[in-house]
């Protein structure tokens, strides 16, 4: 297999608009009858260029350099406010703002091209900051007009102290967001670790963390990871270029979210020979089990674990069995991102409730062994792989007769339909004390839907009528192209795929 | 040009048009842009306005052609009509106008011709030409009220108790639903009625019929020069500038003669000003001394630095030492206005004006001036107020560690609101 190229749409059996039902999809799934569709009509989408930069923003000692017009930094400003926050949370005195610098791209650059203000830029970030690295991420607008990064990165970068780590983000190369990460992890790799070996520590584990993840998570991620003798190489998120470099060192990775550094550690596991566990996100009793084995196994502690998750379990499930009494068999319907989706479906389960349907952005062979899961436990439910289209899921939700929806709630709320999340990157949602939190907040949030059901009587959603009577799905259409997933889909068992 | 900049206080065209056309019940913007653009200029227009987003379709609602490299290699005409088609059949609008991003700026689609197809189908499409990399903001505001006077306003009556209050950026301004909500209160009370295309449910009938205004109120120092421009020539509606959303007794009672001169409504003035005036001094005199004395510096977009330096120096008689102006401020006589407004005082010592986006570059202008007490600024300017253990107050965009809804710093009412906020017991 060549080398990956960062764009998630080219793994193979990879799907990004879906729709149907869990029973179909898998099946066809499993016979490699599923064609490569795409929407005629789509709602907004988040680009890759945005998850490149909240992943790395909280970098210490480094500068941001961004070769776009201003709009590009738009979403910045969410992720330098989490930095902020996480700094709060860390107690620390003085809380800084990321350091953002945009070449602002204008009409003359357009036509002249930028790479003269790109140079200015990192000069200036250097002379500023005097930092250890300088990200340097690319746009559409100085994708199309062939600026070339990696050479300024090159030449620039040979003048000046830090490392330029240039990010070949530019958004119309992906439409699926997650990309990003693997651009950013790519770069990494090629202009800081350079695959130079470094002397093992042998209870060092990367322990890869997005954004998202809140300092509470964090502290009880470590926790766990401490109770088995281990020391986590916490990235990149408050992260440095000294953890960085100790990434060759450890002794095992493994990722907080399931579709982050996925690849990443992969390509560690080949340059270093650093096993890695890929499991799922450690949200629920399940997957927090399942995380932690995963993790233990690479150290061979697999019996400490089992250890500790029983005392674990005594000490959580008795607390548990309050909450489950108050979600028993409420349906659920679930939106969010692969990673949440999924690690949420499962936490339903522990809970007793109803899965009743699913959004997420990718349905590839991973996404499989979770339908299959789900399948078994609640059966036939609705899907729909796609990227947030709230307009596809204003209309699911109405036909689904849900008792709470969870995920991100700006249009559901607005159904009148109690909404909760599990998408908190501010509070606990990780591991055994993280059910805790979440469990409480989802009861208490189904138990007391005030809000929602008065908000819906002022609502100003803007769908026809008519839209809510048509097929959710009737936009996804089937697509000849000559993506890896198409060449795939022709070679289903032939004659056996569903119609 | 645009500088190379830290820490910007804007984003694009594209941001700047969305968010005047977001805020425009039943009106639906469709991009014809890359895959991040509608976050992005949500995020950095709305979400960093007191973090809230546009009630009808905004961000990952917005309806997009998603433009990725096939889009790029071959056009993405035929996207955007798929597009259009879609946003039709499925949201409910009275107009869709189609924001033009870098992707389809640069490849030069023919959004027009697209929109003109429509349009002769008797659907209400427009085009809007606002790539992003055409300017901030600011332009984007600029652009999308080009739009609404291109394609939207039509010749009217002229109704003599009608003004349009213009000036205040949707989003862009954080308090924009307070500050046109007090203005609006304070003009109503004068007899007269007010469009603003963007509160209370305003909409598209009420931009066609802005023409019949007998007066546009333009609450900023330099913003829409060419839309009073257009207003004047194709309606006939005249314009007067002030110099920015007033703030306090003084300058509030000074806008308020001014648009009665204009209006013929003197003696009715006069009346309301004894009585507002009355009422905001019946509270300050309740608090006097609750807040000490401050050497303050201002680093805010125009409007909002001229309001509060003249009402912090002029009415509550703190020291200004610095003003920073940070919106891309470009024609010599609009930063003279601005300029004038912050340094002719009544009794204070100017403060020194300085017109700055740079993020870096305002930390060092701020650090020349160690003698400051108080910041009011943005939330990207607490750093600085942290770093020197110095109070900082936050009232200017980008604003994201404060949730706004209707409050305002602007007219009488405003002004006590603002003292309130200075107050820390500290």
């Amino acid at each position: 297999m060549g080398e990956y190229s960062g764009i998630r749409e080219w793994r193979p059996y990879s799907y990004h608009d879906l729709g149907g039902r869990s029973l179909g999809l898998a099946e066809g799934f499993r016979k490699r009858c599923l064609k490569v569709s795409d929407r005629s009509f789509s709602q907004g989408l988040q680009c890759q260029q945005i998850n490149s930069m909240s992943v790395l923003m909280s970098m210490e000692d480094s500068v941001f350099v961004v070769h776009s017009p201003q709009g590009c930094v738009g979403c910045a400003s969410f992720a330098n406010d989490m930095y902020r926050v996480g700094q709060a949370h860390r107690g620390l005195p003085v809380i800084r703002n990321a350091r953002i610098i945009v070449t602002n791209l204008d009409e003359k650059d357009i036509v002249y091209g930028g790479e003269k203000k790109l140079r200015e830029a990192l000069l200036l970030a250097n002379e500023r900051y005097k930092p250890k690295l300088i990200f340097l991420f690319a746009s559409c607008a100085s994708g199309i007009i062939g600026d070339d990064i990696d050479a300024v990165a090159q030449s620039t970068g040979a003048e000046i102290e830090p490392i330029v780590v240039p990010i070949h983000c530019e958004g119309f190369k992906s439409k699926v967001c997650a990309s990003g990460f693997d651009a950013a992890f790519i770069s990494l790799s090629k202009h800081v670790l350079k695959g130079a070996k470094k002397p093992r520590e042998g209870d060092l584990v990367n322990l890869f963390a997005p954004t998202s993840i809140s300092h509470k998570d964090q502290v009880e991620i470590e926790r766990m990871l401490t109770a088995l003798g281990l020391r986590a190489n916490y990235l990149p998120f408050y992260s440095s270029l000294d953890k960085i470099r100790r990434i060759p060192a450890a002794g095992g990775s493994t990722a907080i979210c399931k579709v982050f550094a996925d690849e990443f550690m992969k390509q560690l596991e080949r340059d270093y020979g650093i096993p890695f566990s890929h499991t799922v996100m450690p949200i629920g009793v399940r997957n927090t089990d399942k995380w932690y084995r995963g993790v233990a196994a690479l150290f061979g502690k697999e019996a400490e674990a089992e250890r500790i998750i029983e005392a674990e379990h005594r000490r959580v499930l008795p607390l548990i069995e309050d909450i489950h009494r108050r979600l028993e068999g409420k349906r659920v319907f679930i939106c969010g991102g692969t990673g949440r989706s999924f690690a949420a479906a499962a936490l339903v389960d522990d809970f007793g409730m109803k899965l009743v349907g699913l959004e997420t952005p990718t349905y590839d062979e991973d996404a499989q062994i979770d339908i299959e899961y789900l399948n078994g436990i609640h059966g036939d439910f609705a899907v729909d792989i796609a990227n947030m289209q709230p307009f596809e899921q204003v209309n699911l939700v109405k036909k689904l007769k849900l008792d709470v929806f969870i995920g991100v709630p700006t249009w559901t709320a607005r159904l009148g339909i109690p909404t909760t999340h599990v998408l908190d990157s501010k509070r606990p949602t990780m591991g055994y004390d993280g059910i805790l939190y979440l469990g409480n907040k989802i009861a208490d949030q189904i138990e007391n839907p005030g809000f929602n059901e008065k908000l819906a009587a002022h609502a100003r959603l803007p769908y026809k009528a008519s839209w809510y009577g048509k097929d959710p799905f009737k936009f996804i259409k089937t697509v000849e192209t000559m993506g890896a997933a198409a060449s795939a889909a022709g070679a289903g068992e032939a004659g056996k795929c569903p119609r | 040009m645009s500088a190379i900049t830290e820490a910007p206080r804007g984003n694009c065209a594209l941001g700047g048009a969305n968010a005047v056309l977001s805020a425009i019940d039943k009106v639906v913007p469709i991009y014809h842009a890359g895959p991040g653009c509608c976050m992005q200029t949500t995020a950095g227009e709305a979400g960093q306005a007191g973090g809230r987003s546009p009630f009808y379709v905004s961000g990952v609602s917005t309806p997009c052609s998603n433009m990725l490299e096939h889009e790029v290699v071959f056009g993405g005409a035929d996207r955007l009509r798929e597009t259009i088609e879609g946003t039709i059949e499925i949201i409910e609008a009275e107009a869709y106008f189609v924001l033009e991003g870098c992707t389809s700026g640069i490849i030069a689609d023919d959004v027009k011709g697209i929109a003109k197809e429509f349009t002769d189908r008797k659907l209400p499409v427009y085009p809007v030409e606002c790539p992003g990399f055409l300017g901030e903001s600011c332009r984007g505001y600029e652009i999308a009220f080009k739009a609404l006077l291109d394609n939207i306003v039509e010749p009217a009556e002229r109704e003599a108790d009608l003004v349009n209050l213009f000036g205040i950026m949707p989003y862009h301004d954080p308090f924009w639903e307070g500050n046109f909500e007090e203005m609006t209160r304070i003009l109503e009370r004068l007899g007269l009625r007010v469009n603003t295309f963007f509160t209370r449910r305003q909409g598209l009938a009420d931009v066609r019929g802005s023409s019949a205004a007998a007066l546009n109120i333009i609450l900023s120092p330099w913003l829409l020069k060419d839309a009073s421009e257009q207003y004047r020539k194709g309606f006939g509606v005249p314009s007067l500038r002030w110099p920015g959303v007033p703030i306090g007794a003084t300058d509030t009672s000074a806008f308020l003669r001014a648009v009665a001169k204009e209006l013929g409504l003197e003696e009715k003035a006069e009346r309301l000003i004894a009585a507002e005036e009355d009422y905001v001094y019946g509270y300050l005199e309740t608090a006097i001394g609750a807040l000490t004395w401050k050497r303050f510096a201002v680093v805010a977009d125009s409007s909002t630095a001229i309001g509060v330096t003249r009402f912090l120096a002029n009415d509550y008689s703190f020291t200004p030492i610095a003003t920073i102006v940070t919106d891309p401020v470009f024609r010599s006589e609009d930063k003279e206005r601005i300029t004038r407004q912050l340094t002719e005082l009544e009794h204070a010592k100017p403060p020194a004006v300085v017109f700055e986006t740079d993020g870096w570059k305002i930390a060092r202008e701020l650090e020349s001036h160690p003698e400051i007490t108080l910041l009011v600024g943005s939330t990207n300017d607490r750093e600085y107020a942290m770093e020197k253990d110095i109070q900082c107050c936050v009232i200017a965009y980008p604003i994201t560690d404060r949730l706004v809804f209707n409050r305002t710093y602007a007219g009488y009412r405003g002004s006590l609101t603002l003292v309130e906020d200075l107050y820390d017991n500290l």
